[in-house]
């Protein structure tokens, strides 16, 4: 069985019995969200399906990093660090949206957009994921591009969206620190 | 209702007509902003914040049960799916090559949709 050597598996980071026993919780969760019933019959339906999707599931959740000599589970994220996070960004994306809606409704349009490259690396992929999805959630920046080797083009709209993307100690480090991990940030300039 | 004052609703339709603000900028940014690129900003991402702000006025107007955590999930699924969508445009226009507007390159960007208009005709 391919699963029980994922139990066995000292390359992933963290413990494997916990991150089944917490995705099935939480799929088990939906389950009850989402039918409402409380019959044996369903709550039975529910827990045999939540087993069977985390045991097909898991091994499938995990991303290896550039020398391949670590996996990690790709929601292997702290809960309350996650959700910390997300209300950080939802208080950040409140303060994009009035900068980009204040230079969309201006008379004179006040954009000028450019081309950000940065380089971003962490041991950790999910660091870049989470990293250009937060960037293109935040209004005024979309990313265009990531390489492998972590080289990000983003498009910018405004001279204050990109200037707040070159700024290692915003997203970059609370990426990072959602993670736990390293980071190595480097400025590749701007295009106009 | 406190006082004979419906709070939970005027907070639910403060809400919404915030987010309803949001959604009116998001339009007018895809009308005015030049070209490609910047209007995946407008149509995209100012969204988000409206379309959240709609959830959370609609889940704040049905009280606590379970329909209005079936609205925070949509909005959270929303909140995940739409950037992805904002960055697979984005990523298929500059891979193929659609130029970037910029104050100096504003005549060549204009010079290029103007050539891809007429190829399609």
């Amino acid at each position: 069985m391919t699963n029980s050597s994922v139990l066995r598996d000292k390359s992933i980071v963290g413990s494997p019995l916990v991150h089944l026993v917490c995705m099935a919780v939480l799929l088990f969760a939906f389950w009850m969200l989402l039918s409402g019933n409380t019959e044996v019959k369903f709550v039975t339906y529910g827990i045999l399906t939540s087993l069977i999707a985390t045991w097909v599931c898991y091994p499938l959740l995990l991303v290896e990093n550039t020398e391949g000599s670590r996996k990690y589970f790709i929601f292997g994220i702290h809960p309350f660090k996650l959700i910390s996070y997300f209300f950080w960004l939802l208080w950040q994306l409140v303060l994009a949206n009035l900068d980009v809606l204040k230079a969309t409704v201006s008379p004179n349009l006040r954009i000028n957009p450019c081309v950000v490259r940065f380089r971003y690396m962490a041991d950790n992929p999910m660091a870049k994921v989470i990293l250009a999805n937060s960037i293109t959630l935040t209004p005024g920046t979309v990313t265009m591009n990531v390489t492998d080797d972590g080289v990000f083009e983003v498009h910018a709209l405004t001279d204050g969206a990109a200037e707040g993307l070159e700024d290692p100690s915003g997203m970059p480090a609370k990426v990072a620190w959602l993670l736990g991990q390293e980071f190595t940030f480097e400025k590749m300039g701007r295009d106009y | 209702m406190i006082y004979g004052i419906p709070l939970r609703e005027i907070i639910a339709f403060a809400l919404m007509g915030l987010g309803l603000v949001f959604l009116i900028g998001s339009a007018i940014g895809m009308l005015r902003l030049p070209d490609f690129y910047s209007r995946v900003h407008a149509s995209g991402n100012s969204e988000t914040l409206g379309t959240a702000l709609v959830f959370l006025g609609l889940a704040v107007y049905n009280g606590f049960n379970d329909a209005s955590f079936k609205i925070i999930v949509i909005f959270l699924f929303v909140f995940l799916g739409n950037p992805i969508g904002s960055h697979i445009l984005s990523k298929a226009a500059y891979k193929t090559g659609h130029p970037v507007w910029t104050k100096k390159s504003a005549k060549e960007v204009e010079a290029f949709s103007k050539r891809a208009g007429e190829e399609e005709n």
